[in-house]
C-alpha cells in the first residue's frame, strides 16, 4: 500500500514534462510543421531553468517561464529555416538537436552551472486535504506546475477545437492553400505555432531541472524529447489521447526509483533502459493498429509555397 | 482615384521556384554558405575567449606543418568517413538511421567478444572481429528496419531510441563482467596486438585508412554502376514510381539499411581496434551525429564523404588542442558543425526559389 501512494503520487511529476511537451508538439504540428528537435528545445530549456536559478537566484516560476521563452528563441530560429527559407524540416529538426546539444554544453560549462545542485521548486501543502490517507498525497501533494498543466490542456482544447484562429491552425496543417485561399497568413500561423510549441517543450525542459532533478549536467533530458514525438504519434495528434501516453510514461518512469528503493533485484541498467523499450513497443501497437495515415496532419512536412504547383 | 493609384504602385516581394542552376553558380552559393557558418563559428569562438591567431595556428598552421598532427588528422578521418558512408547508403534509401552509435556500440560488443574469448585462430582474429563487427551492426537495425518496412514505424525515433538500449547495454557489460580485470577501469580488457589494427609505418597512420578508401570505393560502384544503386536512385527520386516500374521497394530498403548497419557496425570495430585498443565507454560519442551531417553535406557522393570527413577532423583534431589550452568543451565541435549544416541547408533556398519585387 505504502509502495502504490508513493509510486502514484510521483507519477504525476514525472508525466508534467511529457504533457507539456506533447503539448507544444502537437500545437506545431497542428500546423503542418514536423518538430524533430524536440529534444534540442527540452535542452535548451532545462539549461536556461538550472542557470537562472544559479544566477538570479531563487525565482523557481521565472525560471520555468524563462525557460519557455528561451526555448523560443530556439524556435525563431527553427522557424526561419523551415518556414520562411523552407528548409527540408528532417534536417532542420536534426541540426535543432545537435545545435542545442552543442550549445547547452558550452554556455552552461563559460557559466559554470554545471552540477551545482539548488533549491528548485517544491510541492504545494493544502494542508488538511494533502493529509487525507491516500488521496491527498497524490491528488492535493503535486507541485504548482502539475497543476498549470492541467489548466493548459482545458485551454489548449478550447483554443484548438472551439475558437477561429484554432480552425485555422488546424486548417493550415491541412491543406495550407485552402488557408492561404481564405485570407489566412500561412507563413504568420506556422511560425506562431512554433513559437508556441517551442515554448512548452522549452517548459517541459525547464520542469525537468527545476522540479524534477535540481541540477543541471549535460544531456540531462535523456531522450525525453524523442520520447515525446513518439507520444505525439501515438496520441494521433489528439490532445485527450496525449494525456493517456504522459500519464503511461509517468507510471514507467516514477516506477524506476520505486522499484530501487524497495530492493527488487534487477540489473540497473536494463530498469534504465524500459521507457525507450516501452516507447519502441508503443510505436508499434499503434502503428499494428493501423489508421494512423488518416490521422496526421496531410500537409506535414511539407514546406508552403503559394507560388509552386501542389 | 488615389485608392487605385495606391493599388497600382504597391509593391510586394514574390518568391518563385526556379530553373534549375549551373554547376558553378551552385558551387559558388555552397561556398558562400560554408564561409558564412564559419564566420559565425569563429565569432563565436572568440566570444569564447580565443585568440582569432590562434585559430589560425590551431587549425591550418600546426595541422599541415607537424607530420604528427597531420597523422592525427587521417586517423581521426577513417571513422568520420565510415559513419559517412553509412548515413549516406540508408539516406539513398530514405531510410534516415539516426541509430549510428546504437550499431557502433553493438559492431564494437560483437568484436570485443571474439577478442576477448579468444575466438578463432590468431592469424584471422582481426578478420574475424571485422565480420562480427558488422554483423553486431546489422543485428541493431534490423528490428527498426522491418517495422519501418511492414508497420511504416518512424524510422528516425526508433533507431535513435536503440541507441540508449545500446548505450545501457554497454554499460551493464563495462560495469559488471566485461570491466576490465587488469586495472578496475569501465572499459574492456586491452586487445592483444594481433587484435590491433596494425600500423602502415607511418607516424601513428594504421590500416583501417584502406579499410575507410576501400569501403569508399565499394559504396561508390555501388551507388553509380550497380543495378542496386540504379533502383535506388529510382526510389530516392519517386518512391511511388519505382513501386509501380515493379522494384520490390520493401526489399531495396532493407538491403540499404542492412548495409548502413554493417557500416556502422564496422566503424565500431575501426574506433575499438583502430583508435583506442579496447572498448571503451564514451568511444561512439558524437559520430552518429557526424555521420548524419557528412553524409548531408558531401550528397551521399562517396568522393565529397572522404573530402568532408577530412575537413570535420582537421575541425575534431583543432578542437581537441582547443580543449586542452582554453578548456572549450568538445561539444564546441558539434556546435560548430551544426552551424556549417545550417548555413548550407539554409542555402539550397537560393539554389531553389528566386525572390524578385513585383509591381502590380
Amino acid at each position: 500500500m505504502d509502495f502504490l501512494v508513493f509510486w502514484l503520487s510521483n507519477v504525476p511529476s514525472f508525466a508534467a514534462p511529457f504533457a507539456l511537451g506533447v503539448l507544444g508538439m502537437i500545437i506545431c504540428e497542428r500546423s503542418g510543421v514536423l518538430n524533430l528537435g524536440a529534444e534540442g528545445f527540452v535542452l535548451v530549456g532545462a539549461m536556461s531553468g538550472a542557470g537562472v536559478l544559479i544566477s538570479l537566484g531563487d525565482y523557481p516560476l521565472s525560471a520555468i517561464i524563462i525557460a519557455g521563452a528561451s526555448a523560443s528563441a530556439l524556435g525563431l530560429l527553427f522557424g526561419f529555416l523551415v518556414v520562411l527559407l523552407r528548409v527540408n524540416q528532417v534536417i532542420a529538426g536534426l541540426i535543432m538537436v545537435f545545435l542545442a546539444q552543442g550549445l547547452t554544453s558550452l554556455i552552461s560549462r563559460n557559466m559554470g552551472w554545471v552540477n551545482k545542485p539548488f533549491s528548485g521548486l517544491g510541492r504545494i501543502d493544502f494542508g488538511f486535504l494533502t493529509d487525507i490517507p491516500f488521496l491527498g498525497p497524490v491528488i492535493f501533494g503535486q507541485d504548482i506546475i502539475v497543476y498549470i498543466t492541467i489548466l493548459l490542456y482545458i485551454l489548449s482544447f478550447y483554443f484548438i477545437y472551439r475558437t477561429n484562429i484554432g480552425l485555422r491552425l488546424r486548417a493550415v496543417g491541412e491543406n495550407p492553400d485552402a488557408v492561404d485561399a481564405a485570407g489566412g497568413n500561412v507563413i504568420l500561423l506556422r511560425f506562431m505555432a512554433i513559437l508556441i510549441g517551442a515554448f512548452f517543450l522549452g517548459v517541459a525542459g525547464g520542469y525537468l531541472t527545476v522540479v524534477v532533478a535540481k541540477i543541471w549536467v549535460d544531456g540531462i533530458s535523456g531522450g525525453r524529447g524523442w520520447i515525446i514525438i513518439a507520444l505525439v504519434i501515438f496520441a494521433r495528434w489528439q490532445l485527450w489521447r496525449s494525456i493517456i501516453g504522459a500519464v503511461l510514461f509517468g507510471c514507467i518512469e516514477a516506477l524506476i526509483p520505486r522499484l530501487a528503493a524497495v530492493g527488487v533485484q534487477l540489473p540497473q541498467y536494463f530498469i534504465l533502459m524500459l521507457p525507450y523499450v516501452v516507447t519502441i513497443l508503443v510505436m508499434i501497437w499503434s502503428n499494428l493498429k493501423g489508421n494512423n495515415k488518416q490521422d496526421t496532419p496531410l500537409a506535414l512536412g511539407r514546406p508552403y509555397l503559394r507560388e509552386e504547383r501542389h | 482615384m488615389n485608392y487605385s493609384g495606391n493599388i497600382l504602385t504597391k509593391k510586394r516581394l514574390n518568391l518563385e521556384v526556379r530553373e534549375p542552376l549551373g554547376l558553378l553558380a551552385k558551387t559558388i552559393i555552397f561556398l558562400i554558405s560554408v564561409f558564412l557558418g564559419l564566420s559565425i563559428s569563429i565569432f563565436i569562438l572568440i566570444l569564447s575567449g580565443v585568440n582569432a591567431s590562434d585559430l589560425w595556428n590551431e587549425f591550418i598552421i600546426y595541422i599541415f606543418t607537424s607530420q604528427k598532427n597531420l597523422s592525427a588528422v587521417l586517423v581521426q578521418a577513417v571513422p568520420l568517413t565510415i559513419v559517412g558512408l553509412s548515413a549516406a547508403v540508408a539516406f539513398r534509401a530514405k531510410f534516415w538511421n539516426i541509430g549510428i552509435e546504437g550499431q557502433m556500440i553493438f559492431g564494437a560488443i560483437a568484436a570485443t567478444f571474439i577478442a576477448t574469448n579468444d575466438v578463432g585462430p590468431e592469424s584471422m582474429r582481426l578478420a574475424l572481429m571485422f565480420l562480427a563487427a558488422a554483423a553486431g551492426g546489422i543485428g541493431w537495425i534490423i528490428l527498426p528496419a522491418i517495422i519501418k518496412i511492414r508497420l511504416d514505424v518512424n524510422e528516425i525515433i526508433s533507431t535513435l531510441l536503440m541507441n540508449y538500449i545500446a548505450f545501457n547495454f554497454l554499460l551493464h557489460l563495462l560495469y559488471g563482467s566485461w570491466r576490465d580485470p587488469l586495472t578496475g577501469f569501465p572499459n574492456s580488457q586491452q586487445y592483444d596486438a594481433f587484435e590491433i589494427i596494425p600500423l602502415i609505418g607511418w607516424q601513428s597512420l594504421n590500416f583501417s585508412i584502406v579499410i575507410a578508401i576501400f569501403l569508399a570505393a565499394v559504396i561508390f560502384w555501388l551507388f553509380v554502376f550497380s543495378r542496386f544503386g540504379y533502383m535506388l536512385r529510382v526510389l530516392h527520386s519517386n518512391a511511388n514510381m519505382a513501386q509501380s516500374l515493379g522494384i520490390r521497394v520493401g526489399i531495396l530498403i532493407f538491403l540499404a539499411t542492412i548495409i548502413s548497419g554493417a557500416l556502422a557496425g564496422i566503424c565500431g570495430f575501426a574506433v575499438s581496434a583502430g583508435i583506442e585498443s579496447r572498448m571503451t565507454q564514451s568511444f561512439f560519442v558524437g559520430y552518429g551525429f557526424s555521420g548524419i551531417l557528412i553524409a548531408f553535406l558531401a550528397r551521399e557522393n562517396p568522393i565529397g564523404i572522404l573530402i568532408v570527413s577530412l575537413l570535420f577532423s582537421i575541425l575534431v583534431i583543432g578542437g581537441q588542442s582547443l580543449q586542452v589550452f582554453y578548456q572549450i568543451p568538445f561539444a564546441m565541435v558539434q556546435l560548430i558543425q551544426a552551424i556549417i549544416v545550417m548555413c548550407v541547408a539554409g542555402s539550397e533556398f537560393f539554389i531553389r526559389y528566386r525572390i524578385s519585387i513585383l509591381k502590380r
